[in-house]
Order: C-alpha cells, then sequence, then structure tokens
C-alpha cells in the first residue's frame, strides 16, 4: 500500500527533518501542513493554515488522502502567550484527531515531551514510561503537551486508526533556534559561573536527526503486534551527560568565532533545568521500535555548533 | 605498617579502615591436614605468587577454593614461561601450545626459565601443581585444560608474529585479542568452575563475552599502569593505533616536550578501559554466592581506583602509580554487595568527570562512558539511592567508636613519642 504521509509543523525544526528523512527513503507522497512555509520543494505539497482552525487541517486530510500523520506542531516553549499553548496543544491536536478519524487516516504520531512527567522540583533519574504525570505540572507547556499526548492516545484504536506519542528530551542539532545558541550566550557572558552544584546532574540530549528518526520508525513500526499502539515512548540519544559537559563543548568548539545567538542566555526555565537529574531510560523504544540512535551525543555537537558558526 | 598509616593521614576513613582490617576482622582458617604435603605446598606457592590473590582465593567456599588455587598457578606456570626472554621462540612456542597436556604429565617438571624469573621456583616444583590439578574433580579439571589450551596457543600466537616483536600490539582489536588470551580467559574459566561447582547458576558459563570484559577491564587497567615499567624490559602493550595519533613511538610519550600529547593519549587508553564497565557490573550483578561475589569484586574495585588516578596523572610516565594501602583495605571492606560496588563505581566515575578537561580531545566520549556507568545503576538497581540514604546511619555509629579507638591510639603515640623526645 502507499502511504501518503502528512508532516504537521514540516517547516519546524524537526517536522523539516523527518520531511527530508521521508525523502531521502524514496516516499513520493509527502505533504507538509505548517503556518508558514520555509521551504520550497517541487515534489512536497505544502498546506498553510491554522490547526486551531479545524478546516483547515481537515480539507488537507481529506484532499490528499492522507494515511499517516506525524503531528510535530507546538509553539516553542518559551512563548509568552499562554493562551497559545492551549490554542495548539490542545484544541489543535482535537482537530488533528478529529480529522484522522473522520477521513480514515491509520496512523498517527505524536511528538508530546519529556517535560510531560516534570512536576519542576522533582529529579527525573532513569525515568520510564511507567511514571505518571505530575498532579501539577510545571508550566504550561507540559500541562499542554500532556493533555494533547493524553487525547492522541485515548483515539487509539477508534475508527482503525493507531497513535502513538514520542517523548524526545532536549533537542538540539543544526539551525537549532533554542538550545546550542543559548548556551553559547551564557559562556560568553561568563554565566557559567551559575554553575551550581559539582556538574553531578546527568542530563539527556537528543540530537534532531535521532528524533527524526524515532518519529519516522514509529509510523513505520506502529501496529498492535508491535506493542505500539497506544503507548508513549521516551527518546533520547541514550547517553546522559553531566549538564555542564555539553554546553562546555560546544562552547569551546565555537569558540574562535563571535556568535551572538538571538535567546537571551538563561531564562529561570534553563536554571531549573541544569540543577536536576534529567535522564530516561529509553529501553522501550530500542526494544518496541527498534530504535538506536544514528548520530551519538558528540558527532550531534559537532555538526550543530558548525551550523552555528557557519551562520555567522 | 606506620608508613601504610602515615599515608593515609589526611584521610581519617581510611585510617578508620585500616584500624578495622588489622584489628576487626577474623582471618580466614583453611586447615589443610599436614599430611596433605602437595596442597600445603600449593597454597605456599599462591601466597608468594600474588599477595593480593592470595587473600582472596583463601576467603572463597571450601567447593571451589582448591579448583580455583589450582587454576591460578596452572596459568601463572604458563604465563612464567611466556613472559621468559631468554628461552628461544623455537623452544618456546611447543610448550606454550602443548601446556593442556603437560599438566597431566605426572611428575613433569621444568628448569630452564632464566634465571631473574621471579616465579621459576613454580615450574621447577611443577610436579606438584600437577599432582593436585590431578586430584580435582573432572568438572573442574576440564575447564582448566581448555582455558589453558586457548590461552597457550594464543599467547603462542602472540609470541611467533614477529611485529608484535618488533612495535608490540598494534590496533585496538589486537589489542583486545592480547587481553582476552591472557585475562578474558581467566574471566571466562572463572565463570565455567563456579557455575559447575552449583553456586552459581549455568548461565554464568555461557555469557562469554561478559565474562571476558571483567578480564579485559583489569588487564587494560594494568597496562596502563605499567606504561614505564613495561617500556623498560622492552614490552609495549599500548596499541599502536592509539599512540601513534599522538607520538611517533611509544617512548615518546615520557620525554620532556610531550606532556600535553601524553595526557591526551592516556585518556584515550582510559576511555578504552571505561568502556568495560557495564559488562563488568552486569557480571557482579548476576553473583549468587557471597565468597565468589567478593572475590570477583575486590579486583574490580581496585581497578576502578587506580584507573581513576591514572587518568590525567603524567607520573604515569616515570613511575608506577599506585593506591594508597588504606584506600585498598576501604574497598576491600566495601565488596559486600552490588549496591556498595555500584556506589564505588559511581563515586569514581564522577572523580573522573571532576577531572575531565574540555579540552582533551576525548572530553565527550570519557563523558558519555561515565554516564553509560550512571545509567547502568539507576536502571539495573532501581534503589540504589534509597540503599545510599538509608545505610549511612549505621556505619557513622561503627565509625564513630572506630573513630575514638583510633584516636585513643595516636594519643598514646603522640605521649611516647613526646616522651621520648624530651628524654
Amino acid at each position: 500500500m502507499v502511504e501518503n504521509y502528512l508532516i504537521i509543523g514540516g517547516d519546524g525544526f524537526v517536522g523539516r527533518w523527518i520531511v527530508e528523512m521521508l525523502r531521502k527513503r524514496g516516499e513520493r507522497s509527502i505533504i507538509v501542513f505548517d503556518l508558514i512555509q520555509k521551504y520550497f520543494d517541487e515534489e512536497i505539497k505544502h498546506y498553510k493554515g491554522d490547526l486551531s482552525n479545524y478546516d483547515d487541517i481537515s480539507k488537507c486530510i481529506e484532499k490528499e488522502n492522507i494515511t499517516s500523520v506525524i503531528h510535530t506542531a507546538s509553539p516553542s516553549h518559551d512563548c509568552k502567550y499562554e493562551e497559545l499553548f492551549w490554542k495548539v496543544n490542545v484544541e489543535g491536536t482535537k482537530n488533528v484527531i478529529e480529522a484522522c478519524l473522520n477521513f480514515g487516516v491509520k496512523k498517527l504520531v505524536y511528538t508530546s515531551s519529556s517535560s510531560v512527567v516534570y512536576d519542576g522540583i522533582s529529579e527525573l533519574i532513569n525515568v520510564d514510561e511507567t511514571a505518571p504525570f505530575p498532579q501539577k505540572h510545571m508550566n504550561v507547556y507540559n500541562e499542554t503537551k500532556a493533555a494533547g499526548e493524553k487525547l492522541v492516545l485515548e483515539a487509539n484504536g477508534r475508527n482503525g486508526l493507531l497513535t502513538c506519542a514520542l517523548r524526545p528530551c532536549g533537542i538540539f542539532g543544526p539551525n537549532d533556534m533554542q538550545a546550542i545558541p543559548g548556551f553559547i550566550k551564557v559562556m560568553e557572558q561568563g554565566q557559567s559561573k551559575f554553575q551550581i552544584g559539582d556538574n553531578e546532574n546527568f542530563v539527556d540530549w537528543t540530537y534532531v536527526e535521532n528524533c527524526a528518526y524515532a518519529h519516522v520508525l514509529a509510523v513505520d513500526k506502529l501496529s498492535k503486534e508491535n506493542q505500539t499502539a497506544g503507548e508513549a515512548f521516551f527518546i533520547t540519544n541514550g547517553t546522559p551527560l553531566p549538564f555542564w559537559d555539553l554546553v562546555i563543548i560546544a562552547s569551546l568548539t565555537e569558540l574562535s568565532s563571535n556568535v551572538t545567538g538571538k535567546e537571551p542566555g538563561f531564562t529561570r526555565f534553563r536554571v531549573k533545568f541544569t540543577t536536576t537529574n534529567r535522564y530516561f531510560n529509553i529501553n522501550k523504544a530500542k526494544s518496541r521500535l527498534g530504535y538506536e540512535p544514528l548520530v551519538d551525543l558528540e558527532e550531534g555537537v559537532k555538526r550543530a555548533v558548525k551550523s552555528v558558526i557557519n551562520s555567522t | 605498617m606506620a608508613s601504610v598509616f602515615l599515608q593515609s593521614i589526611f584521610h581519617p576513613s581510611e585510617i578508620v579502615a585500616l584500624v578495622q582490617y588489622k584489628f576487626f576482622r577474623p582471618s580466614p582458617v583453611n586447615f589443610i591436614p599436614p599430611e596433605q604435603k602437595a596442597k600445603i605446598r600449593c597454597y605456599e606457592f599462591l601466597s608468594q605468587t600474588s599477595r593480593s590473590f592470595d587473600a582472596v582465593i583463601r576467603e572463597l567456599d571450601d567447593d571451589i577454593r582448591d579448583a580455583v588455587c589450582i587454576f591460578y598457578l596452572v596459568l601463572r606456570g604458563l604465563d612464567t614461561i611466556e613472559d621468559d626472554m631468554s628461552i628461544p621462540i623455537m623452544k618456546k612456542e611447543p610448550l606454550l601450545r602443548n601446556f593442556h597436556e603437560i599438566i597431566y604429565k605426572k611428575g613433569w617438571t621444568f628448569n630452564e626459565s632464566g634465571p631473574d624469573e621471579k616465579d621459576r621456583q613454580l615450574l621447577v616444583e611443577f610436579s606438584i601443581i600437577i599432582e593436585e590439578f590431578l586430584n580435582l574433580e573432572k568438572k573442574f579439571q576440564n575447564v582448566i585444560v581448555e582455558i589453558t589450551n586457548k590461552m597457550g596457543n594464543g599467547m603462542a600466537d602472540y609470541a611467533k608474529n614477529a611485529s608484535h616483536q618488533e612495535y608490540g600490539i598494534l590496533t585496538n582489536e589486537d589489542y583486545d585479542l592480547y587481553c582476552h588470551y591472557v585475562a578474558g580467559l581467566v574471566g571466562n574459566g572463572l565463570s565455567c568452575i563456579f557455575s559447575a561447582s552449583g553456586l552459581e547458576k549455568s548461565e554464568l558459563a555461557k555469557i562469554t563475552e561478559i565474562s571476558n570484559s571483567m578480564g579485559l577491564f583489569l588487564q587494560k587497567t594494568n597496562i596502563i599502569r605499567d606504561y614505564s615499567e613495561d617500556l623498560s624490559d622492552n614490552r609495549r602493550f599500548w596499541p599502536k593505533e592509539i599512540w601513534s595519533e599522538y607520538v611517533d613511538d611509544l617512548a615518546d610519550l615520557k620525554k620532556p616536550g610531550y606532556e600535553i600529547k601524553a595526557i591526551n593519549c592516556l585518556s584515550t587508553m582510559v576511555l578504552n578501559a571505561l568502556q568495560h564497565i557495564p559488562d563488568c557490573l552486569t557480571y557482579l550483578n548476576k553473583l549468587q554466592n557471597e565468597s565468589i561475589f567478593r572475590f570477583c569484586a575486590i579486583p574490580q574495585v581496585m581497578a576502578i581506583a587506580t584507573l581513576t588516578l591514572l587518568f590525567k596523572n603524567h607520573n604515569v610516565y616515570n613511575s608506577i602509580v599506585k593506591i594508597r594501602k588504606g584506600e585498598t583495605i576501604k574497598l576491600i571492606l566495601k565488596c559486600t554487595n552490588i549496591y556498595e560496588i555500584a556506589n564505588v563505581f559511581r563515586y569514581y566515575t564522577r572523580v573522573i568527570i571532576k577531572k575531565n578537561d574540555p579540552k582533551d580531545p576525548n572530553f565527550m566520549k570519557i563523558s558519555m562512558a561515565c554516564g553509560k556507568v550512571e545509567q547502568w545503576c539507576q536502571t539495573n538497581i532501581p534503589d540504589i539511592d534509597s540503599y545510599h540514604l538509608s545505610t549511612p546511619k549505621g556505619l557513622d555509629k561503627n565509625d564513630n567508636r572506630l573513630i575514638f579507638v583510633v584516636f585513643i591510639i595516636l594519643a598514646f603515640t603522640a605521649y611516647f613519642l613526646g616522651y621520648e623526645l624530651n628524654n
């Protein structure tokens, strides 16, 4: 059967990598839905639209006879408008599910976040998928990502639709607007004196290509028999690092150039982020999805930093 | 003994451990009837050839102690022949390849070791080892023969290889293979003995890759530590694939002007060894018998402590770097269960993280290797942190008492020293 893929948020950071990966393996029918269009490829059809508008997304799914949807769209977690998180992550996701059910989509893969299990206080030490959502989420981003994930997983099995959710942690990579330039800024401004404790807190990272690869695997392996339908999976590079090690190496690698990232260096969220353990057990993704990182952390940092240097 | 205490003067917990070890620990009494002269002689050889193995072997359960002791002595005999540069290869090769048959030849002895071989006497009286070997149960004999056969042939292949003779070990693959022959096989063989005795599950004999890692981790740590000693004897075990990235000749590493390269090369060697740790922990986590656990765990914790001390330590190139006796004893006392061992490993990998330097080309890889140890602990021993929290209380009480005793001893010593000086 020929799959018609729809990548929602396909012009975004992770979404674009998924599009590229599908294209590289020779998929003929790839459709992108996004708020804005950043990439113009001849063979990829692009729908510009707003997820919070049901007609925008349902028309796309109906018209293109979509069979598999990968939903990566979300406002960036430092977006200031709280209502936007609800509008996109919850209402928008509801619309995606509705449209999938109404127009016979077979598979829906949702990009959730590892932070759905984070309460902002507790340590996350080698956490696996048996961990519950916290009573109170740390922020509205986490809360709405969790709500979206719940909706997606509950839709599994309805009308022949199979769903699963991926929870990546600390995605970074070339052209990354969040992680790496922010770190470099921190170092430049000498904020690393805020290094708290003794660098004994371990943190997980995910190189963006690995994250994209997990999505492609999820679509391919989504079935009842694989025990993947209705399930959530943590996705990381599988090699937690003492937090500051990645920051330091990223900064050293670019030392010669003078990068001024657009991100403010050190938001409150990031301070919190850096002083607790935050790493996950990804055995479920390994055994059920067959996930193994394609690019190791060291190589990933090299590629990411190189792109930061080249872009300035 | 006094100097051992002095070394640990700034590490009070080690003083406590030393006192505890010396005064509060029953030493094992293994009675051998006086008529079993051969067996008595074997244990004498054991204590002469290796003090560290002697101690751990003596504490093993009765069912396996003799088998492990003879296994050790047979391999020691083989090793003495391999090591001996005065035996020409024409003579050495058949000895190594046939050693597994020699151990069935009653009365066989060997008097041609070089005068400097410190264990030459073992071969002079080797008939005694053979006699005791033949007294072992068949199931243990079979393991010893199989491993001796593999090791002897591996050593012979290595000794015959001309490029090894000239350049030492070439690739990382060679390095792993060499370490497999001289140490990994010991891990395989011991696992078979443990399984055959029924003290451990039969599965243990089958996880050969993991028991191999146990040997590799120890051997690689020793190879790093012994750089200067080996080089002065013209033995080259550091793989060329690693050092050639930094210098043209292995001996350059210790020369002035090469300090940074030497430290970076050392990091590559340490990283290579670190990667075996998750396997070692997996192995230890499978053990059920307390005496076997201690027997296996003690060398492993010594190795991680040593490796941590070697990391970033330029003295490796001029001297033999060793951990303090007090630290050793403290570690030996900790070898009681997997929680303690995992915490020891976590402690040392965190020290490595602290010593790690972003300017080191292996910085990230070392970080990742240490992160793997951390994650192994949390995945395989999920309640490790609660163990950590629940134990110190009990230990503290004990410690306080011991600290009190130590201070009394120190006070008396100071008093008498002062008394002598005044007079």
